[in-house]
């Protein structure tokens, strides 16, 4: 009796390596995985989860925090958080880490979850012969139409581009113009970026405490890395493309490397002292997810494939992904020294991946957009979630969980040992097969002869059809025809459409008639015999005539047509039409 | 205590905006003076009408003074407020709107497209090009790529060509506007695209990658040959590898497709494309130990890699390891069921196990979905050869001839075919067009001359075996490992003994030698037969593995002359003889052999 139950808790438990700690299908959060962090916020040893809300993705815009299974508080942002990090600032005790919002050109930080202070991207460079051009709009010296003209000339040569309100000053419409200049003459121009990605690098030790710097990438395509306590710029980078995601490790007054993936398709790897990236890799495909594992970068790939690269740049593994990628992380236990790539895949599963080897599937309701692991609460392996849906899932690694560090390629697959679908021997084929065996010799003499016949009959019948032009297809030279026939209506009236086409090249036909024949007793017709118009090569005549069927039997005959030319007995087509039978008579 | 430390760059960022609320304070400042202004003239006037009242005139001329003076205090504080709001009015668009930045969305964009979530992308991309009004580079970028990537070619590559405009100095740009012209078939316009964004970035593999794909589509190969090793000298990439091997292959040089494809596969060992293309190539030129080797090692890393496991097993069945390449089989089966070259092998399989009803049911279904596949049709025909139902044999291979008549093999089992269905007039002239077709395989001519022999035509028998003796000859001379199928030695010592050639001699010692050598390596694959039956499990898993098979190319050879080819099945007949088989004494047992011979031959 309890066998089965036994059995399922059975498999349940040992396929599982997981506590299910929450799960909250309407959690409503639509957020990535830069925009989520755990963090001990008030210095009580207790870790909450840091979240930046997207909201709609237009309003309602949050920074939520979560404690335990419930919403500790809720701050409103001013704009969509592109990535969130939990980072020391300082020295003073208690050590609670501060919370730095990216969103547009600013980073907020939040001490105590308080507003604490704003920090604004350093404006860029604008063009000198914008400024120019705009200064002289100002004093009135030049008209609209020449600065947009002198506008164009700048767009089109320069190496700094253009900014906003020039780029919207030429895409306006003329009458529009004027107002748009003497509106905006007045300003002075700044063109700004937004930050792309963030992230923390250590300052000058490597404890789990030190103070952090900022590292934050922007869309124009530079790499910043921020002072913690006075914000302002150690150091400056830049890079071939807008970064995406990025990886930092180090410390910034010793040595430090920053692996950044990028818009472009590539990775690129910075270091101390170098402008420039030092490495760069090359990928075929976007990268998704970019995870460090020790001293190896694995790389997610929107081609269904995780790669693996030395912090040189060169490949390691590949390994091909049941399904597309949505997000990485880094599963890491450093009490039990284990280290791991988290995969969310499209297919509703997250794959751990140890180096090229999967250890271990976890099967999910819905869609992981954003997935983190780490100290939530107490406890130290915990794994945060986020769906596509807007749940939040919380699970908790067990104690007793192991992932095998065996090679998880399965020997041979299961396919090797599906029975293939042969058919079994019946004994009528073995019947079949004797017969053949005693009697080839009379069967295959058979089988010519009858094939001959067969020929000579249907020769002799198309030799006939030929002679006799029964076909609907006139093989002569001179009156290259072709017809068909179409019976319309229930009955007793029928509509016949007799299509008549010339296939000749060029030459029209002329003199032509149309006459049929049926059973008297049966149909009639009211013109038996029309003649029809000269037939332009190439065109579809449609000749409609009208049938009434006189029988009330429901039986049904054939009519004949022909299509005959003056002063020829012998028909040029001949069609044969199964008249159908007339269903109206029936109902009478 | 932590905010008292006020930092110093806070400062700064925020001057600028102060800069903006100065001039309003200025302002608001401006209309209070004005304002104070105006109601001190007021009070003036009050107090002037009220002294007017005072004054020694007469009533009506004070009324009229005070009623004045009251008039001009209402008035002028009627134009100060006018002038206070016509100045605000004025002043207040001064401090014109922001201008959001266009790219402030770009992030969330690629976000969502790298995710491939195009639907929210989408919406996202709307949103962000109302705002802009279509002026975001990137959002109209993405909704290109998407549109390409939903079948809209021609529109994408409008986006494409305005983000171009938007932005001309960029690489990218060009590059897809390049991309989508080649996928709409337009590959010189495409090749233009491609050389003016290489004049931009000079140092992009892609580039260069692309352009050789153009270059092999409009078939310049030399150009395309150039851009790939470009391509490789700036970065490597399997698929580089994978085309330049493609262009040694349309050129016909397998060695440098070779040599190409070494390289790819020292540069990405688990790429099994790679693998497998390269195991192929080997297989082609009987390079078969380096061949297994490759294509094992595809099947290490994809066990499921159809194209590898239907090269190796078909290799496995040469050598007569049945079961293991049933083995492989079934796991492809598995994954492709409807594969005709691999029921096809499948059935060779069975046939080389002696299970020959199995293997017309598996022969019969690849020809079930392949009818027009001549391989499965001879195969079909030498397993009811082998079967002695040879009326079915017959229908079989004419129907192979129909669809392939220039191979001599087939025209020699239609002609054993005909024999076992008393019909030698036909047999004799399918033996003759199978001769004339056959250059190499002594095993046509020796049929012949025994079934000459039966017929009493010791001249021409002879004749025959001597043709058969040059092209033995011939063999043992082009490659001295040739060994030969015991059946066939024997029986042609038989042969040579009946027809009392004095060549016998010359012919057994060699005989001899490679029936030994037979039996030291029972299963390694060999003799010249060989080709007959492999090339037919090999050249199947050619050509659907491949793409370069043979079928392919014969299929493009211009059209022999049927009409000179005795074709039998359009013929009747002959004339029913009562005669049975005229056979003498010693006669019988080669005539079986002579049979089994054949069937064996593709059954390795």
């Amino acid at each position: 009796m309890s066998s089965v139950p036994m059995e399922m808790k059975d498999g349940a438990v040992s396929s599982s390596k997981w506590l299910d700690a929450h799960y909250d299908p309407v959690a409503n959060l639509y957020t990535f995985s830069s925009c989520i962090a755990l963090a001990d916020l008030h210095g009580d040893g207790e870790n909450k989860l840091v979240v930046g809300d997207l909201g709609t993705g237009a309003s309602n815009m949050k920074l939520k925090v979560y404690r335990g299974t419930g919403l500790l508080s809720e701050n409103t942002l001013l704009d969509l958080p592109t990535g969130l990090v939990s980072f020391l600032m300082d020295q003073h005790e208690p050590r609670t880490p501060a919370i730095a919002v990216a969103s547009g050109p600013f980073i907020y930080i939040y001490k105590n979850l308080r507003p604490y202070f704003k920090f604004t991207l350093p404006t860029l460079e604008v063009n000198p012969l914008e400024q120019d051009v705009w200064s002289q709009a100002r004093e009135d010296m030049i008209d609209p139409m020449t600065l947009k003209e002198m506008l164009e000339g700048i767009r089109d040569k320069a190496e700094i581009p253009l900014s906003v309100r020039s780029l919207r000053f030429l895409m306006l419409e003329p009458q529009d113009m004027e107002p748009y200049v003497n509106l905006h003459k007045q300003q002075p121009i700044r063109r700004q970026t937004v930050i792309t990605c963030i992230g923390t690098l250590k300052k000058n030790m490597a404890d789990e405490d030190a103070v952090s710097c900022l590292v934050i990438g922007t869309e124009s395509q530079e790499v910043y890395i921020l002072d913690p306590e006075a914000f302002t710029i150690l150091s400056k980078m830049s890079l071939p493309s807008v970064p995406t995601l990025m990886d930092v490790t180090g410390q910034f007054d010793v040595e430090f490397r920053i692996t950044i993936a990028c818009r472009n398709g590539n990775i690129y790897i910075l270091r101390r002292d170098s402008p420039k990236p030092k490495y760069c890799i090359e990928l075929s495909s976007h990268p998704v997810g970019l995870v460090r594992m020790g001293k190896n970068v694995v790389v997610g790939c929107a081609q269904e494939t995780l790669h693996g690269y030395t912090q040189k740049g060169k490949k390691l593994w590949t390994t091909y992904l049941p399904a597309p990628v949505t997000t990485m992380a880094v599963l890491d236990l450093p009490t039990r020294g284990f280290q791991a790539v988290l995969v969310a895949l499209a297919s509703c599963e997250v794959h751990v991946y140890r180096d090229k080897n999967l250890v271990s599937t976890i099967k999910t309701p819905d869609v992981v957009t954003s997935i983190c692991f780490g100290r939530y609460g107490r406890e130290d392996g915990t794994l945060i979630m986020t769906t596509k849906g807007g749940g939040l899932i919380v699970k908790i690694l067990k104690r007793t969980a192991v992932f095998d560090e065996r090679d998880s390629a399965p020997g041979p697959p299961i396919a090797q040992s599906i029975r293939l679908n042969v058919p079994k021997k019946t004994k009528l084929y073995v019947d079949q097969t004797m017969r053949e065996r005693e009697n080839a010799v009379a069967m295959h003499r058979a089988f010519q002869m009858d094939l001959s016949r067969m020929r000579l009959a249907a020769a002799r019948a198309y030799v006939k059809a030929l002679e006799s032009s029964l076909t609907p297809m006139s093989a002569s030279l001179t009156e290259p025809l072709k017809m068909n026939a179409v019976v319309q209506g229930l009955g007793p009236t029928f509509k016949l459409t007799l299509n008549i086409q010339n296939t000749a090249a060029s030459r029209p036909v002329m003199n032509l008639a149309i006459s049929f024949l049926y059973d008297e007793n049966l149909y009639s017709m009211k013109t038996a015999f029309f003649k029809i118009p000269l037939l332009v090569p190439g065109l579809n005549y449609p000749i409609d005539t009208f049938v009434e069927c006189l029988s009330d039997k429901g039986i049904s005959d054939i009519i004949k047509v022909f299509v005959l030319r003056e002063g020829k007995s012998a028909p040029l087509l001949t069609a044969h039409i199964n008249m159908p039978v007339s269903e109206g008579l029936a109902l009478n | 205590m932590e905010s008292t430390k006020s930092p110093t760059t806070s400062l700064d960022s925020i001057a600028h905006c102060k800069i903006c609320t100065l001039s309003c304070y200025l302002l608001f400042f401006v209309c209070m003076v004005l304002y104070c202004l105006s109601a001190l003239l007021y009070c003036c006037t009050i107090v002037l009408s009220t002294l007017c009242l005072c004054a020694p005139w007469s009533l009506e001329e004070r009324c009229f003074v005070s009623l004045c003076t009251l008039y001009i205090a209402e008035m002028t504080i009627k134009t100060t407020l006018t002038l206070t709001l016509t100045l605000i009015y004025l002043c207040v668009p001064v401090s014109a709107p922001e201008l959001p930045i266009l790219e402030r969305r770009n992030w969330l964009i690629h976000l969502h497209y790298i995710r491939k979530d195009y639907e929210t992308c989408k919406a996202i991309i709307k949103e962000q090009l109302q705002e802009t009004q279509g002026m975001c580079e990137y959002a109209v970028y993405v909704q290109a790529l998407i549109l390409r990537l939903e079948g809209k070619i021609q529109q994408s590559l409008e986006l494409f060509q305005s983000c171009a405009i938007l932005n001309p100095t960029s690489s990218d740009n060009l590059k897809q506007v390049a991309r989508s012209l080649f996928l709409l078939g337009k590959h010189k316009a495409a090749i233009e695209v491609y050389n003016e964004a290489a004049r931009l970035n000079q140092k992009d593999w892609e580039i260069s990658h692309n352009l050789g794909v153009c270059y092999i589509y409009t078939k310049d190969f030399k150009s395309a040959e150039e851009q790939l090793n470009l391509a490789l000298q700036l970065n490597k990439h399997d698929m580089t590898y994978m085309m330049l091997g493609k262009i040694y292959l349309l050129e016909g040089d397998t060695e440098k497709a070779i040599e190409i494809y070494k390289k790819a596969v020292e540069f990405s060992s688990e790429n099994t494309e790679l693998l497998t293309t390269l195991g192929l190539l080997y297989m082609q030129l009987g390079k078969y130990q380096k061949a297994f080797e490759h294509l094992g090692n595809a099947l290490t890393y994809d066990p499921n890699n159809y194209k590898a496991i239907l090269a190796a097993g078909s290799m496995m069945q040469t050598h007569g390891d049945f079961d293991v390449a049933m083995n492989k089989y079934r796991v492809a089966a598995f994954t492709v069921p409807e594969s005709p070259p691999l029921w096809n092998n499948i059935g060779m399989c069975f046939f080389g196990k002696k299970k020959y009803v199995a293997a017309i049911s598996c022969l019969k279904r690849a020809n079930y979905l392949s009818p027009f596949d001549w391989k499965i049709l001879y195969n079909l025909g030498l397993v009811h050869l082998t079967m002695q139902q040879y009326a079915s044999a017959f229908h079989f291979l004419s129907a192979a001839i129909n669809l392939q008549p220039r191979m001599g093999e087939l025209y020699m089992l239609l002609a054993v075919a005909l024999t076992n269905l008393d019909d030698v007039d036909n047999a004799r002239r399918s033996y003759e067009q199978a001769i004339q077709l056959d250059t190499s395989n002594p095993l046509v001519n020796l049929n012949f001359a025994v079934l000459l022999y039966n017929q009493g035509d010791k001249k021409a028998a002879l004749q025959q075996y001597q043709e058969m003796e040059k092209k033995v000859n011939m063999l043992v001379e082009s490659n001295s490992n040739t060994e030969f199928d015991p059946e066939l030695i024997e029986m042609a010592q038989k042969m040579g003994a009946a027809l009392q050639a004095g060549e016998n001699l010359f012919w057994s010692k060699p005989g001899k030698e490679s029936k030994n050598s037979q039996h030291s390596s029972s299963n390694k694959a060999a003799s010249s037969q060989q080709p007959l039956g492999t090339n037919q499990a090999l050249g199947q898993a050619m050509s659907s593995a491949a793409g370069y098979s043979k079928s392919i190319r014969l299929a493009t050879e211009p059209e022999p002359d049927v009409e000179s080819a005795p074709s039998p099945p359009t013929e009747p007949p002959g004339e029913a003889e009562a005669e049975d088989d005229v056979e003498e004494a010693v006669e019988p047992p080669k005539a079986k052999e002579k049979k089994k011979s054949k069937p064996k031959a593709v059954a390795e």
